[in-house]
């Protein structure tokens, strides 16, 4: 089980099933990106690696990132995936042992990939079982491919994560699409935790993994 | 022919005894087709076949060559490469579905045949999958909750899209393996630009 009540204090999040894939689905800056990576900030904490994948920041300013919300985790269980199509493309690795990604660009869908398989082995050769993936965000990749290619995506992801045992947990902007869009991009996820904004307040709810979606919470 | 139903594989592989051996290996469960090069190879490939087992190291067109010809065709095939050396995932990049280092044995080669043939099923049963669930978010979207309970039509395309969720979950073991995960991305990002 992984314990993802640190990010959204409900029990749906105390005791996720190895092989969950969660999306993150609110309007435009409500905070989702930040949510997907406390997520894996969360698993650093714990002792288990994460996987960072990034459509809009350096992989650098990630893993810093992801290291500032758990300053006593270890780099070496750390990985971000750059596909901003930035600088050269292949992997690298931090001076303090995180490792560095870089796919051509947010269509790269085979790099970023790539990214993730060397990732999992890296961390697996390392002798870490337990893992969380993030991705932020979907809806920057749904403006460089289509939709139909973007769901088999996250399809195969989830796959993945399930036959591996994993956790993921993806962003999507609800306000860049519309709800027949976001209907079909949630259906390779087991779970969704919703965000929203409300006199000023910032709060989240989680659906799908329990029978009953869980109470709205302040972030 | 009795054996039309059988998937073709088409095995590019300029040492005779070597091409011989793989025929020998497969023939029962496929229709096997052999070429002693890379130019007879293409003269052979047609939308009928299913699998090409394709050297890397032949005199003449390489199997690099030939492999850039099958994209270029469009030819719904899956390519395995034989390669004298264990390449890295840079090999699956340009376009191969998968890699057999020699010296290969029988069980290795058919079930790297199986695999591959298994593939395309996930690929048909993704697509199929998509179709449904594009489907079903139509209906919700244009009808009401109360229409969508009394839609036959929705309870039906919502048993279909479980059925295909576990089907999928079965095939290639839910795609439990890098190099199949790898190569099933790769075929997504060829098919779609928006």
């Amino acid at each position: 089980m992984y314990d993802l009540s640190d990010v959204l204090n409900v029990d749906a999040l105390r005791a996720v099933q190895p092989g969950t894939s969660i999306l993150v689905s609110g309007p435009a800056m409500s905070g989702t990106a930040g949510l997907v990576r406390d997520v894996l900030a969360s698993g650093a904490r714990q002792g288990e690696g994460a996987v960072s994948v990034t459509t809009n920041d350096r992989a650098a300013t990630a893993i810093e990132d992801i290291l500032a919300r758990a300053p006593d985790a270890d780099p070496a269980a750390i990985s971000a995936i750059d596909c901003r199509g930035e600088g050269d493309t292949g992997g690298s690795e931090t001076d303090d042992g995180a490792y560095l990604y870089h796919a051509g660009d947010p269509s790269d869908l085979t790099g970023v990939g790539i990214g993730i398989t060397q990732s999992f082995e890296r961390f697996e050769d390392y002798g870490i079982d337990r893992i969380r993936l993030g991705l932020s965000s979907l809806s920057t990749m749904l403006t460089y491919t289509d939709q139909q290619t973007v769901f088999k995506f996250c399809h195969v992801l989830s796959s993945r994560v399930d036959a591996a045992g994993y956790v993921s947990a993806f962003a999507i902007d609800s306000s860049a699409h519309d709800e027949q869009a976001l209907q079909i991009v949630k259906q390779p996820f087991d779970g969704l935790i919703e965000v929203r904004e409300r006199e000023g307040t910032r709060e989240a709810r989680v659906r799908g993994i329990q029978p009953d979606p869980s109470d709205w919470v302040e972030l | 022919m009795a054996g039309s139903a059988d998937p073709v594989v088409l095995i590019v592989e300029d040492e005779p005894d070597v091409a011989e051996t793989y025929r020998l290996w497969l023939e029962d469960d496929y229709d096997v087709r052999v070429a002693n090069d890379g130019d007879q190879g293409l003269e052979l490939l047609d939308e009928s076949v299913d699998v090409v087992l394709l050297d890397r190291m032949m005199p003449g067109l390489s199997g690099d060559e030939v492999l850039v010809e099958i994209r270029d065709r469009s030819l719904d095939c899956r390519v395995a490469m034989v390669t004298a050396v264990e390449p890295d995932f840079d090999i699956l990049e340009m376009g191969f579905d998968a890699y057999l280092s020699k010296p290969i044995k029988s069980a290795k080669l058919r079930h790297t045949v199986e695999n591959l043939l298994e593939r395309s099923e996930y690929d048909a049963l993704l697509q199929e999958y998509y179709s449904l669930v594009e489907k079903q978010a139509t209906l919700e979207s244009t009808k009401s909750h109360a229409e969508l309970e009394n839609s036959a039509e929705y309870t039906a395309l919502q048993g279909e899209v479980d059925d295909l969720q576990a089907e999928l979950a079965e095939t290639l073991d839910g795609v439990s393996d890098d190099a199949d995960f790898i190569t099933t991305i790769r075929e997504l990002s060829e098919g779609g630009q928006p």
